[in-house]
């Protein structure tokens, strides 16, 4: 009754909330405020909900457990978590240098004419669909890695792939994010400052290093931007991961598995078992709570610089 | 050494540091940006092949896909899915997104809208799965009784009209185009509210302040004499949002679901990125160039609304 | 020879002449003021001297401009930094970076100094001439950002002077100061000529009358008269150059 209730009520709202806008604007786009926070709400809570049996059942040790066993009805998602932190972690070790590059190159490199350009790139970088990724990824980038890694020390990739590849991968696709925001802020290094940068006497690259300075809260805040989407990312790091469910390892060239991987490659098994299905629901609540945490703490920092 | 000498060799060392700096940043630079065209010949290069050898761009885009076992194929329903859910996602991304937008844009004042602020720039990035997951949660509570109540009589009330009205309104599966198209949605508003919003932000005061003299009720001077001066930054928000979910996977695994065949809309509905998602890790043959197939269709499509956006843009 | 000689000087933004053919010699320790209304090309001028107007790509120069014999043009122009160093209208610091830092800046970058002690005695009498080092002497590290103005110009200044430079550029430099601060920089200019040269924009012609010893009047681009100041402002030669100091023409 609650669902039903839910999906009937949503179109006389917006309707309602339209029609406002008519007669009492300032009321009508608060209702639009707060279908959003609404939104939020309800997913929160559903997540609770649906994830509650597990949480009954083992407790905090879903999280903490490894070992992903239908059959005995046990699961642990410690094993994607650490999968989660790992191609992260190597996402954006290499995704900040080269958003550095992306801002360095369009600010101070770069022929005025060119900048559009090489920013529609990066842009493009964005748009392109995950999925599209993850078939390049799959076909090329995996192979291709293996053979280079393999070659400068043998036997270190077990296969094509690993939690490595999806970091690789993540690193291309989340760049231009964490670009986004470091290009925002250089632009905004006044002119002023920047003749005293070079009235002192600095070369181009020196310059570039004491911006950067100037802007180190869009760095930082561009970096948990681009964290938030490393850790959310799911189809292109389920294609080339190698979907190791149950094995627990820290070793980023063998294969492995991360949270929303997990969830995306378990999910049409999920009905079969009592327990998965919570115990996915468990592990979505859990890259909710990242996501929230981690962009809240980027717009923060970037809000912060503002001032 | 002379203290000439000296500074000459020193400013020396500094130039020769200065263009390998900016050489790395280059270099880090294009390093970004050069997968992309790696990418893209790729999925041209095989997807075109594909094309041709799974029965031209005819068949291709209007066919159905490929068996295991069969030699030519294609995403007719793919296309007309992905079309369909794209189109009433981005419709209801532009319908609330908006509105919401000029919200949290030209109401900073409130506290509310503050708060609602905060909840736009948490779900913009969101993981999309997750959002899929929500729809499918909401999906599977309210199934039952939305077809009990609401969906079976309406469909049985406007059966009359024909045949044909049953491929878009009646009762629901539990995966269907319409919660995929939910999904899509929730993903393109906060996009489309974030850049109305620093649209309406970017309008200096004295423009402001002109439209809501001339405009008197200020609903008029937000949308109709305002319109010009934001409309192209929503319009561009608007084809780069549809381009966006045009794209997306993860938020119709468990929504939408997909499908072989031509099948309604009130059930599981094929989409061309989960036909790539399916296909590309299938380990047949001819599936895996449909894939690519697929991704060249798929690539197109976005490249030419992110083209116009920027044209326009 | 002159410190700085600009022959046949010419620069345009685009398609928009600025400067039209400038021939100057400035002198060496003394205060050479470069005036005129607004807009005739005066700090473009000056941010030739420094090259810093190879930060505006629009910007199209040509002409010869030599130091000490020298075409700036052809030397390394970190090389020409080192030696010139200019003060802005608009107070210009490194906001993030602390009052220490800011001065420290131009030393450390070009290796001026060697070792901690020699910079922090470089940074602390650079403070002292710009009269600033008993305000700040016990909260260096604080950011250059927070302080006043009027100290924020006084930052500028001390940055400039660590270099020891050969010739200070002042564009407008006490615009945007109180009466107070503007005398202490004026009889800071006056104390300095003994040591170096000074080319002092101001659109303010008593200033000029002031404290400059040459004065060289700029009107639409172009070197209207200059000369030793007295001349200038007692027995102007042009008209243009009579209605400026005047005060009839802006």
């Amino acid at each position: 009754m609650l669902g039903f209730l839910l999906v009937v009520l949503l179109i006389p709202y917006l309707i309602a909330a339209y029609g406002l806008l008519f007669v009492k604007l300032r009321w009508g786009l608060r209702l639009f405020g707060a279908f959003i926070v609404a939104t939020i709400g309800l997913l929160t809570a559903m997540f609770l909900v649906e994830a509650y049996p597990i949480i009954a059942r083992d407790g905090v040790a879903v999280f903490l457990q490894t070992g992903w066993d239908p059959v005995r009805e046990s699961y642990g998602v410690l094993q994607a978590l650490t999968g989660t932190v790992l191609t992260s972690a190597v996402a954006m070790a290499l995704a900040m240098p080269m958003a550095l590059g992306v801002a360095v190159t369009i600010n101070e490199i770069l022929p005025t004419r060119w900048r559009g350009v090489f920013g529609s790139l990066v842009d493009l970088t964005a748009t392109m669909p995950t999925v599209i990724y993850g078939l390049w990824g799959l076909f090329v980038l995996g192979p291709t890695l293996h053979s280079l890694v393999n070659t400068l020390a043998r036997d270190t990739m077990t296969s094509p792939y690993t939690l490595f590849t999806a970091g690789v991968l993540l690193a291309i696709m989340i760049t231009p994010y964490a670009a986004a925001v470091i290009r925002e802020g250089y632009a905004l290094v006044p002119k002023p400052v920047e003749e005293a940068i070079y009235a002192v006497g600095a070369t181009r690259f020196e310059a570039a290093l004491i911006k950067l300075r100037y802007v180190k809260n869009y760095i930082l805040g561009g970096f948990f931007l681009a964290l938030g989407r490393a850790m959310g990312e799911t189809v292109a790091v389920a294609m080339v991961v190698g979907g190791n469910f149950s094995r627990f390892t820290t070793n980023i060239f063998e294969s492995g598995i991360t949270i929303s991987s997990l969830i995306a490659l378990q999910f049409p098994n999920a009905a079969s078992y009592q327990y998965m299905v919570p115990a996915l629901f468990a592990g979505a609540l859990l890259l909710t709570l990242f996501g929230v945490a981690i962009n809240a703490v980027a717009i923060y920092i970037i809000q912060r610089g503002q001032i | 050494m002379t203290a000439e000498r000296k500074a000459k060799d020193i400013t020396a060392v500094r130039m020769v540091i200065n263009w390998l700096g900016l050489g790395l940043f280059a270099l880090l630079g294009v390093a970004a940006v050069a997968p992309l065209f790696l990418i893209i010949g790729d999925v041209y290069i095989k997807g075109i092949d594909a094309i041709n050898r799974l029965g031209g761009l005819w068949h291709f885009l209007t066919g159905l896909p490929p068996t295991p076992y069969e030699e030519s194929g294609g995403i007719g329903p793919m296309l007309v899915g992905t079309f369909y859910m794209t189109a009433l996602g981005a419709l209801l991304g532009i319908a609330v997104g908006f509105p919401l937008g000029v919200y949290i844009g030209e109401m900073r004042r409130e506290k509310f809208a503050n708060v609602a602020r905060a909840g736009v720039n948490v779900l913009v990035e969101f993981p999309t799965i997750v959002v899929g997951l929500f729809v499918y949660a909401v999906m599977s509570l309210a199934k039952e009784d939305l077809n009990l109540y609401l969906l079976d009589p309406l469909s049985r009330a406007i059966s009359p009209v024909g045949g044909w009205i049953t491929r878009f309104i009646g009762p629901l599966d539990g995966y269907n185009a319409y919660a995929g198209a939910a999904a899509l949605s929730i993903i393109m508003i906060p996009y489309v509210a974030l850049i109305t919003a620093s649209a309406y932000a970017s309008i200096e005061q004295p423009l402001r302040e002109a439209a809501y003299a001339i405009g008197g009720r200020e609903f008029n001077a937000l949308f109709v004499v305002l319109r010009k001066a934001v409309s192209r930054a929503v319009l561009t928000a608007a084809l780069l949002g549809t381009a966006k979910i045009a794209g997306e996977t993860a938020p119709l695994l468990f929504t939408a679901f997909g499908n072989f065949y031509y099948g309604p809309f009130t059930g599981p509905t094929a989409a061309v990125p989960l036909w790539i998602w399916y296909a590309a890790q299938t380990p047949y043959e001819v599936q895996i160039a449909s894939a690519y197939g697929a991704a060249a269709v798929l690539l197109t499509i976005i490249l030419t609304i992110f083209i116009i956006a920027r044209i326009r843009g | 020879m002159a410190k700085i000689e600009l022959k046949d000087l010419r620069v345009s933004f685009g398609v928009s002449p600025v400067i039209t053919g400038v021939n100057l010699s400035i002198p060496d320790r003394s205060i050479t003021a470069l005036m005129g209304p607004s807009g005739s090309g005066k700090s473009t001028v000056l941010r030739v001297l420094n090259r810093l107007i190879e930060l505006y790509p629009e910007a199209k120069v040509s002409g010869e401009v030599y130091l000490d014999g020298q075409n700036i043009f052809d030397m390394n122009v970190l090389e020409l930094r080192r030696k010139v160093q200019m003060i802005f209208q608009i107070p210009n610091p490194i906001p993030n970076l602390s009052i220490f830092e800011n001065v420290a800046l131009g030393l450390k970058l070009n290796r001026l100094v060697r070792g901690r002690r020699e910079l922090f005695e470089r940074v602390k009498s650079a403070l002292e001439k710009a009269q600033l080092w008993d305000e700040v002497r016990n909260r260096l590290d604080m950011p250059a950002g927070k302080l006043s103005g009027g100290q924020q110009q006084r930052l500028c200044v001390a940055r400039a002077l660590a270099f020891e430079p050969e010739v200070l550029l002042a564009d407008e430099p006490t615009a945007n100061l109180d009466p107070e601060n503007t005398a202490k920089v004026e009889a800071l200019f006056l104390w300095l000529k003994k040591e170096m040269t000074i080319v002092l924009v101001t659109h303010y012609p008593p200033q000029a009358a002031r404290i400059s010893d040459y004065a060289a009047f700029l009107y639409k681009g172009q070197i209207v008269e200059w000369g030793p100041t007295k001349d200038t402002f007692t027995k102007p030669r042009h008209e243009l150059t009579e209605k400026y100091v005047t005060g009839r023409l802006y």
